[in-house]
């Protein structure tokens, strides 16, 4: 083909180069390092001015009623404890503070009373609770809350952060051996389990084994006098050792003379219903015949009880929950709620009303801050530097209707993250 | 032709400007000027009335009972009132030779001095006028008010639809795909709290920012501010319209066009964009579109991003030029 370029004559056609393609050759993320950082929980803004005269919650200080409404940081090492029980969320405010606090409450106040109550052996053993409520009313900081008081007076926490990570079939499983019907362990969830206990508790170095496990029970040796802290780091090393050693450290956490537990679950809908995970039968596994949910609402339920008390919370979500007619149906019927009545057409399992058959599970709702409440927050906020309106007896008004009544993420919503 | 001698005139005409006193945005802090002025409809400023003559149907007589009240006010009788509704037993009491072909219950009613079955209770609607309280009255001033009366006139910003800051309520709808303003807002949201959280910008003095900004480590605690520094500092004066043919043989002649206020920062906007896109994502989630837009406007701060190079460019053709400016000119 010759370009002929002669003045009236027709150009001869010729074929255009392909236009190169733009290739990026960066470098490419490496495996699970896009997820871990949208899972990266951040808890200091280095931005954000430090608030004068902001003083820490301590044991003493926790049921002091006159605090209600003020804001109080959460000391250091209990940060780091309830970071390793995975506590704070990556959807809750934390990265915009100088300093992880947390605002008391009334309920706080009350669990903060419960909590003490336990600890001196007065009232109620255990006391086992679901917290409900609107989108953003605070259910998963109560549970928060309650771990770092408990932490703060020396119990041990054991805390599930999302219950639907034990269902989403994305962590392996297997059946447990003369189990009718058949059980399923989670090895390195259990694994991870232990690690977070073993980290977040440091109680568990002063505590040790009572005596030697039985000789088929763990396929290792145990050292006598082994710590309970060591004990589970053992199981945190070896998945295939899991279990049998989260099932030895529950058993000696509960002898008598061992401190209070606090048993948390966050997002209980989920294990309320059929998991991903498939039998050999290829029928789908419900969520009750996994160890550590099981585990988990036995106690909920009252089938186990524990010895040393203890206080068990539940917490549901409205933001990622699956439709559960049952739940919805128990939860109601437990709050009192005359309006919430069996539907002949809905078919509701009978295991999950079985685990609230027994009685005894409080259903607790949460509602919305009185004014004194938001304002204390919404104080605490413009001394952090994050509003700079007034705080005022109008702005406060204002604010707290729009948040329909005071709802603590509404509130946040609408004062600090709005776009004015 | 040759032209006359014109002793008058100089070789060349020699404009003498008086120098005008330069009100120009830059010399306004910025702070003062964040809050622009927003002409909004209201009831203070009445619609104009037309000066032309009233149409056909316009301007027609009053009604009956308007008529007939005029006329009670000349003679002195008093007749209906137009406020309301003349109740018949008015009437009855006003004419005696109706009142004789009323019926019975009526005749009844206006024989007895009161009535029988008197109600403890009024059933009567207040008048319009009582209802109707002057609010300057001491009265309601004495009235007790919860958060006290608004100030007046209202600030611009408690009007809905001009709520947000003038730049955030223009980003937000230039970050808007397929209508969808609500996630629009979403990443708004999510661009102003990585700004707040950030790291203070470092300023680079080859790429100043516009006059009157604060100290860099001053902004992550107003995300507003910053993020309409970024724009107005890198926004462009002008724009390059390529008249076609107006060079002579085909050429298209360059003319630089100055741009408002609302268009430099529409401008700046789509750049960022541009350039934001093309960043490549670090992590995953729905915060990656707002990170990296925030990305960008900190490196517009600290004087990193290409955004710069691409104003310079257009500033540079805008210079280049400069000469074609009275073509436009010339055709009006």
């Amino acid at each position: 083909m010759v370009e002929v370029n002669v003045k009236g004559a027709k150009k001869t056609f010729t074929k255009k180069k392909k236009k190169l393609q733009k290739v990026d050759r960066g470098k490419k993320p490496a495996v699970g390092e896009r997820k871990a950082l949208r899972k990266r929980v951040v808890l200091s803004n280095t931005n954000a001015l430090e608030v004068e005269g902001l003083k820490d919650i301590t044991a003493q200080s926790m049921i002091d009623d006159s605090l209600r409404g003020h804001v109080l940081a959460i000391p250091g090492p209990v940060v780091d404890q309830l970071r390793a029980v995975e506590a704070f969320k990556v959807t809750q405010g934390w990265p915009l503070f100088r300093r992880p606090s947390m605002l008391i409450r009334k309920d706080t106040l009350d669990m903060a009373t419960e909590i003490e109550n336990i600890s001196l052996g007065i009232g109620d053993k255990t006391i086992r609770r679901v917290f409900v409520g609107e989108r953003g009313s605070g259910k998963t900081t109560m549970l928060l809350q309650a771990m770092t008081m408990a932490f703060l007076k020396d119990w041990v926490v054991i805390n599930i952060p999302q219950a639907q990570d034990l269902i989403l079939a994305q962590t392996e499983y297997g059946p447990l051996p003369s189990t009718t019907p058949t059980l399923y362990t989670q090895r390195t969830y259990t694994a991870s389990l232990l690690n977070a206990i073993s980290r977040a508790n440091p109680i568990l170095q002063t505590l040790q084994l009572s005596q030697p496990p039985a000789e088929n029970e763990i396929p290792i040796p145990v050292p006598p006098n082994i710590s309970l802290s060591r004990l589970a780091l053992l199981g945190a090393e070896d998945p295939e050792i899991a279990w049998p050693i989260f099932e030895l450290l529950y058993r000696e956490l509960t002898l008598p003379d061992r401190p209070p537990l606090l048993l948390c679950m966050d997002g209980l809908a989920h294990a309320m219903r059929n998991t991903h995970y498939i039998s050999n039968t290829y029928q789908p596994i419900h969520a009750h015949q996994f160890t550590i949910i099981k585990w988990f609402l036995d106690h909920l339920s009252g089938t186990s009880p524990l010895p040393n008390a203890g206080l068990v919370l539940a917490s549901t979500s409205e933001s990622n929950s699956p439709v559960v007619p049952a739940l919805k149906l128990a939860l109601g019927q437990l709050e009192g709620n005359s309006a919430v009545r069996k539907d002949p057409f809905a078919k509701y399992d009978e295991r999950v009303l079985g685990v609230f058959e027994g009685g005894g599970v409080e259903v607790k709702r949460m509602g919305g801050l009185s004014k004194e409440e938001a304002r204390g927050l919404m104080e605490y906020w413009a001394l952090s530097g994050v509003v700079r309106q007034r705080v005022d007896d109008g702005f406060v008004g204002e604010k707290w209707c729009l948040s329909g009544g005071g709802c603590v993420g509404e509130l946040e919503r609408a004062v600090v993250r709005m776009r004015v | 032709m040759r032209p006359g001698i014109q002793l008058l005139r100089s070789g060349r005409s020699i404009d003498v400007r008086p120098k005008v006193l330069e009100f120009s945005a830059h010399r306004i802090p910025l702070c003062l000027r964040l809050q622009q002025r927003r002409n909004i409809t209201s009831d203070e400023k009445p619609l104009p009335e037309s000066e032309q003559p009233k149409g056909p149907n316009q301007d027609q007589l009053p009604h009956v009972s308007e008529e007939a009240a005029a006329t009670g006010d000349i003679t002195g009788e008093g007749g209906p009132d137009v406020e309301q509704g003349s109740p018949v037993q008015e009437i009855l009491k006003r004419d005696q030779k109706s009142q004789e072909k009323a019926p019975k219950v009526l005749q009844e009613e206006l024989k007895a001095s009161s009535p029988k079955g008197s109600r403890s209770y009024s059933t009567s609607t207040p008048r319009r006028a009582q209802a109707m309280i002057d609010p300057e009255s001491a009265e309601v001033q004495n009235q007790g008010h919860i958060f006290g009366l608004p100030e007046l006139p209202l600030p611009s910003t408690s009007h809905l639809k001009h709520r947000y800051d003038p730049v955030i309520h223009q980003v937000t709808n230039l970050l808007m795909q397929d209508g969808k303003l609500s996630k629009a807002q979403r990443n708004m949201a999510m661009i102003l709290e990585r700004l707040r959280t950030a790291p203070p910008p470092t300023p680079d003095p080859r790429h100043p920012l516009i006059l009157g900004a604060p100290p860099t480590n001053h902004l992550p605690l107003n995300p507003i501010l910053y993020l309409t520094l970024a724009i107005d500092s890198v926004a462009p004066l002008l724009r390059i319209r390529s008249q076609k043919g107006a060079a002579g043989g085909g050429v298209a002649l360059q003319i630089p066009i100055p741009l408002g206020l609302r268009q430099r920062r529409r401008t700046a906007v789509m750049w960022i964009l541009d350039a934001a896109i093309k960043k490549r994502t670090k992590g995953s989630g729905r915060a990656m579109f707002a990170h990296k837009i925030a990305d960008e406007l900190i490196a517009i701060v600290e004087g990193k991003s290409t955004v710069w190079d691409r104003r310079g460019g257009v500033h540079k053709l805008g210079t280049a030029a400069r000469a074609n400016l009275s073509f436009g000119n010339r055709r009006r």
